[in-house]
């Protein structure tokens, strides 16, 4: 890792740079129907960017899982069925001054990603996009990046680490893709003022989100996996009403369905659409049978999912702790406040839990 | 508050019900709660931030809450529309719940929200209210406050797409459609969506396409108002739970007033006033019924 200073007319040159090479530049802007929140929307001028604001509402999942899109489309000749497949290679892009933790969700979704079957729509927008992420100091209470071993310094999944100091960033460079993309701004000298201005700011955004949520011990996926019939479950999620608006802005809940959609008796198209397990048709059979019958067996799941079946399989939790899917909820549920009950009861009653059953 | 801790109180000791589902303190701002220990009572509240539809809980598709037990629930005039509703649709009947009205003075837009009420920060619903004393209710609870402030950015914006060319309407919907994820959160936060299988959910026939195109949200927003047409009790939850921010309730409220000039209907707490779409007169204005 090397490290380099960029001033803000560093950072401001590369963006119109990158926009007159016709590369995507996407940053956090202030919503169009909102001028409270920040979405990741594509700017032509560092201006255009909030930095430093909020968090976006929403992660940067839509950007290499579009809540829809084609896979292949197919038209019935003479001769038989014609397929054709969309290409997988994405155009190049740059995502500046991404949350640390939103970064770190596209490592994390790797890994299912390129698991039996290597999805090779996400791989190509992986490889063709740059992750210039700032430190993040906007965190709020429902954050809790640190219980999940990642923090508002963490470089996990950037390409390149910004922390602000007087006049501009350190930017830390992590991968080759980084180096590649600043090497001719900025200069390679950071001076002492510069270096230990960074740390401090590291330090600062460290201990406001410390103390938000325990961290997450290791043994708590064996705990959930032997709890699966703990009586917990059937009262935890009564304020849940199922509107699955958590995995809409989760960044790393991934599941897709697939559908075809006939444009005539002749052709269509095969397309992939986000999914949630907080909708009972997500498990409905073809014979009408629901093996998650209610709320509580699918929010039940929700936390299955991520904190005890992909950390068993991938080791990796499915979290970052952005907090997105407490500030979305009408229910009011509240997953730092969720996990700490699940954790203090794996404590307190260490044992397989004899369950209730379903 | 305290009379309302009291009577939850009270009605878990005596077994008149089995939970009473009202709101609480929570991470951030008032939340849902169900209290089912008559012991923890003393957890509800009831101010401006009050702002969920806690009816919503009633739909008999939440199972996770029927198996609970019988629930006394606490309502404002508003929320007290959609029990109306579910009675009036023959979802749940009447003496399966214990209605506890509050007396409302207004509520702000969202529950995490800590501001005194002004013509900014209450409700759009709020304005022309006129169900702050409920009369659908087993237990009415509290004073009534003093007449809220009017927060009238709906009534303009409805004004303004009135006076709109249907092109430009057209696009102003196109707008807001286009940021459909088609994740049906407006659907499941509804208190009035009931159905058992829902119709954007049937495969065969696949009466509109599942996958998130400006085309196919358009056809999916306007079935889910035109079923929501005489029946929408304007509780704004589809709105609050979306997370595109996708004007929801100003759709509704559209063709609320639609159902209101056509029908002089409005959705009210009274179970016995017949749906507009579900009675047969003598009297319709249109012929082909009569």
């Amino acid at each position: 890792m090397t490290q380099r200073f960029l001033s803000h007319a560093d950072l401001g040159a590369l963006v119109a740079e990158l926009v007159a090479a016709h590369t995507r530049v996407i940053a956090p802007v202030r919503a169009k129907d909102d001028a409270r929140q920040l979405d990741y929307l594509p700017i032509r001028a560092l201006a255009d960017a909030a930095l430093g604001v909020a968090l976006p509402r929403r992660s940067l999942k839509e950007f290499f899982l579009p809540p829809t899109e084609v896979l292949l489309s197919y038209r019935q000749t003479k001769e038989g069925v014609e397929i054709k497949e969309v290409p997988t290679q994405a155009q190049p892009q740059v995502i500046l001054c991404a949350s640390p933790c939103d970064a770190a969700a596209l490592e994390v979704v790797d890994k299912v990603m390129n698991w039996e079957y290597r999805d090779e729509l996400w791989f190509g927008r992986r490889e063709a996009t740059t992750i210039v992420s700032l430190l993040c100091s906007i965190m709020d209470s429902s954050c809790f990046c640190s219980a999940i071993g990642l923090g508002p310094d963490s470089s996990r999944g950037s390409d390149v680490l910004l922390t602000p100091v007087e006049g501009g960033y350190r930017a830390q460079v992590i991968t080759p893709k980084g180096e590649a993309l600043l090497k001719d701004y900025g200069s390679a000298e950071l001076s002492a003022a510069a270096e230990a201005g960074a740390e401090a700011a590291q330090l600062a955004a460290r201990a406001r989100v410390a103390n938000n949520a325990p961290a997450i011990p290791a043994e708590f996926s064996a705990w959930l996996a032997e709890n699966f019939d703990h009586p917990i479950w059937k009262t935890m999620a009564l304020r849940c009403n199922g509107c699955g608006a958590c995995a809409g802005v989760c960044p790393t809940c991934h599941c897709f369905d697939i559908v075809d959609e006939h444009e005539s008796s002749e052709q269509g198209v095969r397309r992939r659409n986000w999914d949630s397990c907080q909708m009972a048709k997500f498990t409905l059979h073809a014979s009408g049978h629901n093996p998650r019958q209610s709320q509580s067996e699918r929010f039940r799941q929700r936390i299955q999912h991520k904190f005890s079946v992909y950390p068993r399989r991938f080791d990796e939790i499915l979290c970052t702790g952005c907090g997105r899917c407490s500030r979305i909820c009408p229910g009011g549920m509240n997953l730092p406040e969720i996990l700490g009950e699940l954790m203090a009861l794996a404590k307190s009653e260490p044992e397989k839990s004899e369950g209730s059953g379903q | 508050m305290k009379e309302l801790q009291e009577l939850a109180a009270k009605l878990l000791t005596d077994g008149a019900v089995q939970v009473v589902i009202g709101y609480e303190e929570g991470p951030r701002g008032v939340r849902p709660a169900f209290i089912t220990d008559p012991a923890q009572a003393g957890r509800l509240v009831f101010d401006a931030r009050c702002v969920q539809n806690l009816a919503t809980y009633l739909n008999p598709r939440r199972k996770h809450i029927v198996q609970l037990g019988k629930s006394a629930v606490v309502v404002k005039g508003c929320d007290a529309r959609a029990i109306a509703g579910l009675i009036r649709e023959r979802q749940i009947a009447r003496e399966s719940v214990v209605v506890i009205a509050v007396r409302c003075g207004g509520v702000l837009q969202r529950p995490a929200e800590n501001a005194a009420l002004n013509s900014e920060t209450i409700s759009v619903r709020c304005a022309g209210c006129d169900v702050r004393e409920p009369k659908l209710y087993d237990y009415l609870l509290g004073e009534l406050p003093p007449e809220p402030p009017v927060n009238a950015a709906r009534s303009e914006q409805i004004a303004k797409l009135e006076k709109m060319t249907p092109a430009e309407r057209r696009n102003f919907w196109n707008e807001e459609f286009s940021r459909c994820i088609r994740c049906y959160a407006c659907r499941e936060a509804c208190p009035m969506c009931f159905c058992v299988q829902c119709m954007a959910d049937k495969a065969e026939p696949q009466w509109i396409d599942p996958s998130p195109t400006l085309e196919s949200n358009r056809a999916w927003q306007m079935m889910r108002v035109l079923h929501q047409a005489g029946r929408c009790v304007d509780c704004l939850e589809c709105e609050r739970a979306c997370p595109e921010n996708i004007s929801l309730g100003l759709f509704s409220r559209y063709i609320a007033d639609a159902v209101e000039k056509r029908f002089e209907y409005k959705a009210c707490d009274d179970p016995a006033v017949a749906p507009p779409l579900g009675v047969f007169s003598t009297e319709d204005g249109e012929e082909f019924i009569r």
